[in-house]
């Protein structure tokens, strides 16, 4: 349902395709209590834009506010043609929502008009800059400095990422690679890219440059301790978000538990309480009891974390303590705010759907027999929709149980080694005499050569027929049909 | 009689009474023209040869008698007896020397049986056929097919399966080489008609699969109508279409799949049966489909027995959409007779409840069917090792395993275990 | 009266086979076809019948009689079978294979509800075995059925398994050197 285009890269050159691409994937928000000026505070660059458009896409309350911090922002910036698409989202917003209250409310001279001076002038010094940087850049390779060059196609790497050319900033990073003269350079290069690439969304190219700066010799030896973990943390995170872009949310939590809070500075992509949000809600969906307790519950590090999501701390406590009523009522209060997250909210279904299994497998461990009346209560559902879920997790072989429908009564089931040993060893025999029976058949085939081939048309009874034409006989004159 | 004709019989005597039979059939190789131009005269020569002594002479006459291309003058009233009469008599071992010559006998009287509307006659005589040109038992001949397809046109199956419940280990020369496949194909085709027609589904996905996996650089009609009815019995047997093994061939999943879609269809969505109605009518494949949805019937019960204890009948019902208690209760009852569940039903209550199979594998017969089983597998190994020594003492295979490289013999020998047993 | 129907099959098989022109007499294939449901080998019944010419099934009354009983048979209509079992007046020889047919029937429609119900009523009883309620209730206090208060559910219980076969354990250890001796080897 909520379904995003991940396998395409978000293209801000061509608006009109992104609009369309929203319509397929509309779901909205109503009530979120989500305060937008700090959400936004903790983004620069494009995090923030991309966030703000999230949201004005699907929350209509909030859509006008995060349109307007959203063109105010992108004024610092060369980005001129997402100006432009702003500015067109907000006229359509102004035109639908701008009818009773809300125009009322935000009175019509709040919303900023499209200025097309700014325009004019931001793309004519947008070339001038870039004519300067290619000018420098060209310098630079003829007097074949490397540092130089490799800074020259930094700068414009930047400019590009300003002016809102992805991939050309993309193209301009990469090049950088080749006049790095210390394992520092290559991997701000790696840095570099990885960030364009997860703007990009082409997380298989994230996961290769997080592996590429972890792979450099002098990784470990980067001067200065503390820059050197705040490089890995954001790393971490980079490849945590590729992670759970891609469905593997167990190494997903993994890389977001080794982010340090005191070295999470990573406001181009994601805040501290993301981390904290991402890897609580993979944690819970992927962990088993132990791995629960031992990595996220008493980890010294990412306590601090969560001590910036209070209520997700909650949440995780909660289920460690197997209140699961209070959990599962816990998680769908923050349900509304996650949905406005562009990079959680296409997996919030099937991570709640994990964690709430994780749930059921658990409340049921211990017992040999569980009243499923008690158990509907425990899990805010009714008993005949518990009866659904339960069927589904039995078959799925995660719980090991019977129902009892007539008295709603869950039974562990004991297994039968000895039987299934007896089952399983029969099977296996006549699998066994079937392959084999068929590998002699085969070995008897290719010995006698015979395969299908087209036929000769030689003169005989039989001829000119290719193989098999004569079957129809037989079909024509054979059914199945009983009766 | 004109010479040439005589001067056959003369060679017939001449190599039969010396034991010459292999120099004999490259002859009747060669006088083939000379019979069939003769055909007024050939009563004559079938009575001056003896059936006993000159099994391969009468058996060259009698195809040149039977198939000459003028064949509309040829009194035909006798040919049934006559090839009755001759399988009944001959020699073994010497028809053995021309077994084409032979099969194609067979498959001149099957064919003039199913053009006379009488299968049901062939299918005696081409059991004495096939036992006395086999070598062994599990020898697969061309004749097999014949058999197949009489039994199933008469709809008279039951004869057949003396032939088809042993499998097969050798193949005959004439089935093979510069011959088409066609036999082979049609062989397992047909029987797995018959398995699926008696209903015997696991041994009819066997010889469909057989048909599938036969090394193909072309795509056979065979082939694909079995690959169909593989599909099909995949889905009654398993609930699910099993996939092919590994060394089948490129042209199944290149032409096979794209002409059976509306089959795979099936494996996902029930409504394919309907949508696809007219491609099932018209391949004839409709009775199977519906068993499919039949079977999917009881593949969902066996699913609720493996996650409920009990069960109001309603409940059955409406989890795998049956229409009602009743039809819910009827097919619980069936499936516990074919012994597909375990379950009591109360119908006071109207409750069922799944109980795990009582086998509790302690009884002498688990022993004994352990023993069968094992036995069955250990007479396999057996076989696959003598295989194996056969390869080893290929002049072809040392020839090429100790020219190739300049190993020590055990190493290389221990290769062709995994070639002999794995690799094809 | 007990009569060795497999070998009677067999012949009957054989006759078929070889009956000149490849059609078999009217009696050979209404013995036949009655034994394959005896066997309860539905589907080479039905095969037979589709074979049978349409000479014969039409000039003999008593061979679409005989399938009649099988086709409720194949739809496991058991009311509908003894139904059928009664609506003619079968000749001998077919009618000594008919009674038998008529008993097994019955002996699986007890053994099926035996395995298969918990509770069951009186009406169901009387439709799988096609007997009168005294006749059932007759027999379900021989085999010691309870016959609950309201006087028309019955509790069945499961048939006994027959004893199992004795196997020698000299021939056992036979079968277990040899097995061991192919491990070895």
């Amino acid at each position: 349902m909520f379904e995003m285009n991940t396998a395409e890269p978000m293209q801000v050159d061509v608006p009109l395709e992104d609009n369309e691409n929203n319509e397929t994937e509309c779901y909205v928000v109503d009530n979120p209590t989500l305060d937008l000026e700090t959400y936004a505070a903790s983004y620069t660059g494009f995090a923030k834009l991309y966030r703000l458009m999230f949201v004005a896409d699907h929350c209509p309350s909030l859509r006008l506010e995060a349109l307007k911090m959203a063109i105010s922002y992108v004024m610092t910036t060369y980005n001129v043609s997402l100006y432009q698409t702003l500015h067109k989202k907000l006229a359509e917003a102004v035109a639908t929502v701008g009818l009773p209250d809300v125009a009322v409310q935000m009175g019509s001279q709040d919303i900023p008009v499209l200025d097309s001076m700014w325009v004019e002038s931001k793309t004519k010094k947008a070339a001038i800059k870039l004519e300067k940087l290619d000018t420098d850049l060209k310098n630079y390779k003829t007097n074949s400095i490397k540092e130089s060059i490799r800074r020259g196609h930094d700068d414009l790497g930047d400019h590009y990422l300003d002016c809102g050319d992805l991939t050309s900033a993309l193209k301009c990073y990469s090049r950088a690679r080749d006049y790095c003269t210390s394992g520092k350079h290559i991997i701000m290069m790696c840095l570099n890219v990885v960030k364009v690439s997860v703007y990009l969304q082409n997380w298989a190219h994230v996961l290769n440059y997080v592996s590429k700066a972890e792979g450099t010799p002098d990784f470990n030896e980067v001067p200065g301790k503390d820059s050197n973990q705040s490089i890995l943390t954001r790393l971490k995170c980079a490849a945590g978000l590729a992670e759970l872009a891609t469905k593997k949310y167990k190494s997903a939590a993994k890389h977001f538990l080794a982010a340090s809070i005191d070295h999470c500075d990573y406001p181009e992509l994601l805040s501290s309480n993301n981390v904290a949000v991402y890897g609580g809600l993979c944690a819970l969906a992927t962990f088993d009891r132990s791995e629960l307790q031992k990595q996220v519950i008493v980890s010294s590090s990412f306590k601090l974390f969560l001590e910036l999501e209070p209520q997700l701390r909650d949440i995780i406590f909660k289920f460690y303590e197997s209140k699961y009523a209070s959990c599962l009522r816990l998680l769908d209060e923050i349900r509304d705010n996650l949905l406005l997250d562009m990079y959680l909210a296409p997996h919030l279904n099937s991570l709640y759907m994990q964690i709430r299994n994780r749930a059921l497998i658990q409340y049921f461990s211990p017992y040999l027999s569980a009243d499923m009346h008690l158990m509907a209560a425990a899990f805010n559902r009714t008993v005949n929709a518990l009866e659904d879920e339960l069927m589904q997790l039995i078959l799925d072989g995660q719980i090991q149980a019977r129902i009892d429908s007539h008295n709603k009564i869950l039974y562990a089931k004991d297994v039968d080694q000895r039987s299934t040993t007896f089952e399983r060893s029969l099977a296996m025999g006549k699998e066994y005499q079937r392959r084999t029976s068929m590998l002699i058949l085969r070995a008897a085939l290719l010995k006698n050569h015979i395969h299908v081939k087209i036929v000769g048309r030689e003169p005989g009874p039989q001829s000119g027929e290719a193989p098999g034409s004569s079957t129809s006989l037989a079909i024509r004159s054979y059914e199945t049909v009983p009766l | 009689m004109a010479s040439p004709l005589e001067q056959f019989v003369n060679n017939v005597r001449i190599s039969s009474a010396s034991g010459n039979f292999r120099e004999l059939y490259e002859m009747i190789g060669k006088s083939e023209e000379v019979l069939q131009r003769n055909t007024v005269h050939l009563n004559t020569v079938l009575e001056t040869l003896d059936i006993q002594q000159h099994s391969l002479g009468i058996l060259a006459v009698l195809l040149a008698k039977f198939s000459s291309p003028q064949g509309n003058d040829v009194d035909r009233s006798t040919m049934y007896q006559q090839i009755h009469d001759f399988i009944t008599n001959c020699n073994g071992e010497q028809v053995r020397f021309g077994p084409d010559l032979y099969a194609d006998l067979c498959h001149l009287l099957t064919d003039y049986l199913i053009e006379q509307k009488q299968p049901i006659r062939g299918i005696e005589i081409l059991k004495k056929a096939i036992r006395k040109i086999q070598l062994f038992d599990s020898q697969l001949t061309s004749i097999h097919a014949d058999l197949c397809q009489l039994c199933l046109l008469s709809k008279c199956m039951k004869p057949a399966l003396e032939f088809l419940d042993t499998d097969v280990t050798g193949i005959g020369s004439e089935l093979g080489g510069v011959n088409d496949s066609k036999h082979f194909l049609l062989y397992y085709y047909y029987g797995g008609m018959i398995y699926t027609a008696l209903k015997n589904y696991d041994r009819a996905l066997y010889f469909f699969e057989v048909v599938v996996t036969v090394p193909s650089m072309v795509v056979s009609h065979i082939m694909l109508e079995a690959y169909k009815k593989y599909i099909l019995v995949s889905l009654i047997l398993h609930g699910k279409i099993l996939p092919t093994p590994k060394y089948t061939s490129q042209v199944v999943f290149r032409f096979l799949k794209p002409l059976s879609l509306a089959y795979l269809e099936l494996a996902t969505s029930q409504h394919a049966a309907l949508k696809h109605r007219e491609v099932f009518v018209r391949d004839k494949n409709m009775g199977l489909v519906n068993q499919v949805l039949s079977s999917m019937y009881k593949k969902n019960i066996q699913r609720l027995t493996k996650t409920f204890l009990t069960l109001s009948l309603s409940d059955v019902a409406s989890r795998v959409q049956l229409s009602g208690p009743a039809q819910a209760e009827s097919y619980v009852l069936n499936m516990i007779e074919e012994g597909e569940i375990y379950a009591m039903i109360n119908q006071k209550d109207g409750m069922v409840v799944f109980l795990d199979s009582p086998e509790k594998y302690a009884s002498p017969e688990t022993l004994s069917i352990l023993e069968q089983q094992m036995a069955a597998c250990t007479k396999l190994h057996q076989y696959i090792q003598e295989m194996d020594e056969q390869i080893q003492m290929n002049p072809q295979y040392v020839k090429k395993a100790v020219g190739s490289h300049d190993e020590d013999m055990p190493a290389t020998s221990q290769k062709s275990i995994a070639i002999s047993t794995y690799s094809m | 009266m007990i009569s060795n129907f497999d070998k009677l099959c067999g012949d009957l098989e054989k006759q078929e086979l070889e009956a000149p022109n490849g059609v078999a007499s009217s009696s050979t294939y209404a013995q036949l076809l009655a034994i394959y449901l005896y066997q309860n080998d539905l589907c080479n019944a039905k095969y037979l019948w589709k074979r049978i010419p349409q000479s014969i099934t039409s000039s003999n009354p008593e061979i679409p009689a005989i399938w009649a009983v099988g086709q409720k048979l194949w739809k496991k209509d058991l009311a509908g079978t003894y139904h059928a079992l009664a609506a003619f007046t079968w000749t001998e020889p077919v009618a000594h294979i008919i009674r038998a047919l008529e008993e097994r029937v019955r002996e699986r429609a007890f053994n099926l509800i035996g395995r298969s119900y918990s509770t069951v009523s009186l009406d169901t009883i009387v439709l799988m075995t096609g007997l009168s309620r005294e006749a059932v209730l007759q027999i379900c206090r021989d085999k010691k059925w309870e016959l609950h208060s309201d006087g028309v559910t019955i509790s069945p219980t499961p048939p006994v398994q027959p004893s199992p076969l004795h196997t020698s354990s000299e021939d056992q250890l036979f079968k277990l050197t040899e097995f061991v001796s192919f491990l070895e080897n």
